[in-house]
């Protein structure tokens, strides 16, 4: 057990701080208590999880942040935190009746989910314990910069069962982050006892094996017990730079949230004992036993909460709803625009490089441009090694360790620490190499959601700039786990733009695109072309690709294949053979799969009549679906023939190569479906 | 003989109930004088020289609010010449890591105010993984289980009270 030392106590503390942190009590009480009744008379806040009974802790944690300079992740139950941060009752109202003036996400965002970017607090998701990797990955950025300053993720003592919360503390424990998890401990997740969760009554002592991590028990119903806590978790974390973890028990005093009733599975003995315990009672007793306030003067304070409480709920009232017209406003951030090569091509002649190499030198020149820009990911610098493939080979002799780096094999702490890292600052450019290969990907997809949506759900306020890498899909002989696609499943999720170049240039062009763009940008790489001469081209050494517009590879009149990736080769060496058949095709490699150029697909569609879907990923439910759906929406007048899908079968990928070979589309293959549309 | 004041909140079950079995166990030879821990004052606790603390161990090892609540008074409290002894609930099934803790937050705070600390108990018989109470080998007061040995409770009583009759000025 840590000895804290007691730096304040009832006796100690000046008056003028025990009046200031009754005021907070008591006004957030007060909301706590009235927020139910928003959703009573049909005005909002729906979702509301009390916070009666984690008071001193609450109290504490947010009298420990400095707004501003350290960067702070409150939890749904966190209201008395966001208040003793700073924010003002009307702000906290705001978010609660989702008024377009909420700061935390103008009415777009859960209510009870209290942010204000602009301070440091920040807009976090509703998974429980996910912004844990975002409080780590933002104090690698305070780290890095030699800020002092501290990122406090507040939570749950249940999110410590979820994997990736476990990752957090990996991480902040193996880089020495100076992060504060500030662990609430009511015992129950929803009506899920702590027994139910984990072998430990103290969830905290779970993690005693870490090195670099402090731990400290307190009591989080108590003011001074909680605050003493806080501020050696904040001493150790500034003058050490190293990860704390605080312990509060609490109790929770009411419901989950006012769609849970606890008397279903909580005992009237138990909840009487802990409304016996109110901390905020506790608190008032003291005050008034130990002579430093008399009941009279807090009354006062009392009658002075309550008329704050209305005079900010007036406000909040008569505060605009937010325009639902809106709602496609910030899907996804403008992205950088090429001013020389507008449209993503060039006539540069000369030499031609490989795929890998384009990709090589375009990440050493955007790491030479901006020196805001990391890398990291699995097997990412090791001496000689760069990355499974070696695309990253040399960044890390040339802009050393602190800017290109390994991660743990930890695909989700990869994702969710970069969102967090690019919180820091607007200036940061994150290149992660998301897994080893795109099939390793799925154990990231809880961090990938969450940051497909910060965009739109911070109003427009955060979008984590991040290009994620993938290696995808097969022709290697790889099997399971070495040859899968994945973009027919990720195109379903708005907010991400992605892209899957064929050629070296427009990879090139596009990861340069990507990486001086804000936002999130999933870049596919198919890794059977990084050394395939037919994928090598000229690549000027400015080369950029603009997202959204499709590159037509070859023209022709009789028939158009729309493809991307591996396919595109495919497809042109299908074409080549039709020719000499008389028979002329037009190759369309997409490049962006979002945002996708329908112009240039629907003006060929238009223009020929007879079209085939050409990609790697499964047919079944894969991305051709979509460009199928809108040629027959928005073309099918023009169409000569049914629109034909090509791709591989509804299975995964064989380790053998005959497997290979029947479920992954080939030449012939294309070649075949060709003719047959052609016929029509 | 001195008067004992035995010390616990009026308005618990357990711990109250385990407070009258000690008085009774004491006999009517011994002026046990009940006094309402939630209504504690600093001159009320130093109006006695021989005191019995009734400290339950509350949630994951705290001193219930109105024993914590009075820790700062104690705190400033010349306990030289007390005698005292602690008794307190708790649960070593549910509360494993934490059983009897108040108990000893409880000892180690009278003790450093210059207490003698009087009646401590073997720990043989209890299943627990730790406790503040735990003192070079023994428990530094009664610990009583009513949850998962209540039929223990009655000689554990009468062998402890024994022991602080020997010991009590």
């Amino acid at each position: 057990m840590t000895a804290v030392p007691k730096v304040f106590s009832v006796k100690t503390t000046p008056k003028e701080i025990l009046e200031k942190w009754y005021r907070l009590m008591t006004l957030g009480r007060a909301i706590d208590e009235k927020a139910p009744n928003y959703l009573k008379q049909a005005i909002g806040w729906s979702y509301h999880a009390p916070y009666a009974g984690h008071d001193g802790i609450q109290l504490a944690i947010g009298q420990t942040f400095e707004k501003e300079i350290d960067h702070i992740f409150l939890y749904y139950r966190d209201l008395l935190t966001a208040l003793s941060c700073g924010m003002t009752a009307e702000e906290i109202i705001l978010n609660g009746i989702s008024k377009a003036t909420d700061p935390t996400s103008g009415g777009r965002h859960m209510s009870n989910h209290f942010a204000k970017p602009a301070w440091h607090i920040h807009n976090v998701s509703s998974l429980t314990g996910n912004h844990t990797l975002h409080a780590v990955g933002v104090a690698r950025a305070i780290k890095y910069y030699g800020e002092k300053a501290v990122s406090i993720s507040v939570q749950g003592e249940s999110s410590l069962s979820e994997g990736y919360v476990y990752e957090a503390i990996n991480g902040a424990s193996k880089e020495k982050l100076p992060v504060i998890f500030c662990i609430q401990d009511n015992g129950f997740g929803i009506s899920v006892p702590k027994k139910d969760q984990t072998a430990n009554r103290k969830v905290a002592n779970n993690f005693t094996g870490f090195k670099n991590l402090l731990i400290i028990h307190c009591n989080g119903k108590d003011v001074f017990d909680s605050m003493n806590a806080m501020h050696e978790a904040k001493r150790h974390a500034l003058e050490t730079g190293m990860p704390v973890m605080v312990q509060a028990n609490c109790i929770r005093i009411h419901s989950h949230s006012n769609s849970d009733r606890h008397e279903l599975y909580r005992s009237e003995e138990e909840r009487n004992y802990v409304q016996d315990y109110d901390p905020l009672f506790k608190f008032k007793r003291m005050l008034i036993r130990y002579e430093r306030f008399t009941l009279e003067e807090l009354e006062k304070i009392e009658n002075e909460a309550k008329i704050e409480l209305k005079e900010a709920h007036k406000l909040a009232l008569k505060a605009p709803d937010p325009d639902p017209n809106t709602y496609l406003d910030f899907v996804l951030p403008e992205p950088y625009k090429p001013l020389k090569y507008v449209d993503g091509t060039h006539q540069e002649t000369g030499e031609k490089k490989k795929l890998i190499t384009g990709l090589n030198e375009t990440l050493k020149a955007e790491f030479r441009n901006n020196p805001d820009t990391f890398m990291w990911g699995q097997d990412m610098a090791n001496k000689d090694k760069g990355g499974i493939f070696n695309v990253s080979k040399g960044l890390q002799q040339e802009f050393g360790p602190k800017r290109v780096f390994n991660a743990p094999i930890a695909e989700d702490f990869i994702v969710g620490t970069a969102n967090g890292m690019s919180r820091y600052s607007e200036k940061i450019r994150i290149v992660i190499e998301g897994a080893e290969f795109a099939d390793y990907f799925w154990p990231a997809m809880e961090q990938y959601v969450d940051s497909s949506h910060d965009y739109w759900r911070s109003n427009g306020q955060f979008t984590p700039n991040v290009t994620i890498r993938l290696a995808s899909g097969g022709y290697i002989g790889g099997g399971l786990y070495h040859s899968q696609n994945i973009e027919g499943s990720l195109t379903s999720i708005p907010g991400v733009r992605i892209v899957y170049p064929s050629f070296a240039d427009d990879a090139a062009g596009l990861l340069r695109t990507a990486i001086r763009s804000r936002g999130l940008t999933m870049f596919m790489e198919p890794k059977a072309l990084y050394n395939d001469p037919k994928a090598a081209t000229v690549i000027p050494d400015d080369f950029e690709v603009p997202f959204g517009k499709a590159r037509i590879r070859r023209d022709g009149e009789d028939l158009v294949m729309i493809t991307y990736g591996n396919t595109t080769h495919m497809c042109l060496e299908a074409a080549e053979r039709l020719s000499k058949e008389g028979i002329s095709v037009e190759v369309i490699d997409l490049r962006s799969l979002i945002p996708l150029d329908k112009n240039t697909i629907l003006n060929s569609v238009k223009r020929i009549g007879k079209v085939i879907v050409v990609h790697e990923d499964k047919v079944h439910a894969g991305f051709g679906a979509e460009i199928t759906s809108i040629i027959m929406e928005d073309a099918f007048e023009y169409l000569d023939g049914p629109v034909k899908r090509i791709g591989s079968t509804f299975t995964p990928v064989g380790f053998h190569r005959s497997f290979e070979r029947m479920i992954l589309p080939n030449t012939e293959k294309i070649y075949n479906t060709a003719k047959e549309v052609v016929a029509y | 003989m001195n008067k004992i004041g035995i010390f616990y909140s009026f308005k618990s079950t357990k711990t109250a109930k385990a407070a009258e079995k000690i008085k009774e166990a004491f006999g009517p030879d011994f002026n046990i004088v009940p006094v309402n821990a939630e209504e504690l004052t600093e001159e009320l606790f130093l109006s006695f020289t021989n005191l019995i603390l009734g400290v339950p161990t509350w949630f994951d090892g705290e001193l219930p609010n109105y024993w914590d609540e009075f820790v700062p008074a104690l705190e400033d409290l010349n306990l030289n010449g007390k005698t005292i002894a602690i008794f307190g609930l708790g649960n070593q099934v549910e509360y494993p890591e934490n059983f009897g803790d108040a108990v000893g937050i409880m000892a180690e705070l009278v003790q450093e105010r210059g207490a003698r600390l009087i009646a401590l108990t073997s720990a043989e018989g209890y299943h627990y993984e730790s406790s503040k109470a735990l003192v070079d080998g023994e428990f530094c007061g009664l610990i009583l289980d009513q949850e998962s040995q209540p039929r223990l409770s009655k000689e554990r009583i009468e062998n402890w009270v024994n022991d602080l009759k020997a010991q009590f000025n």
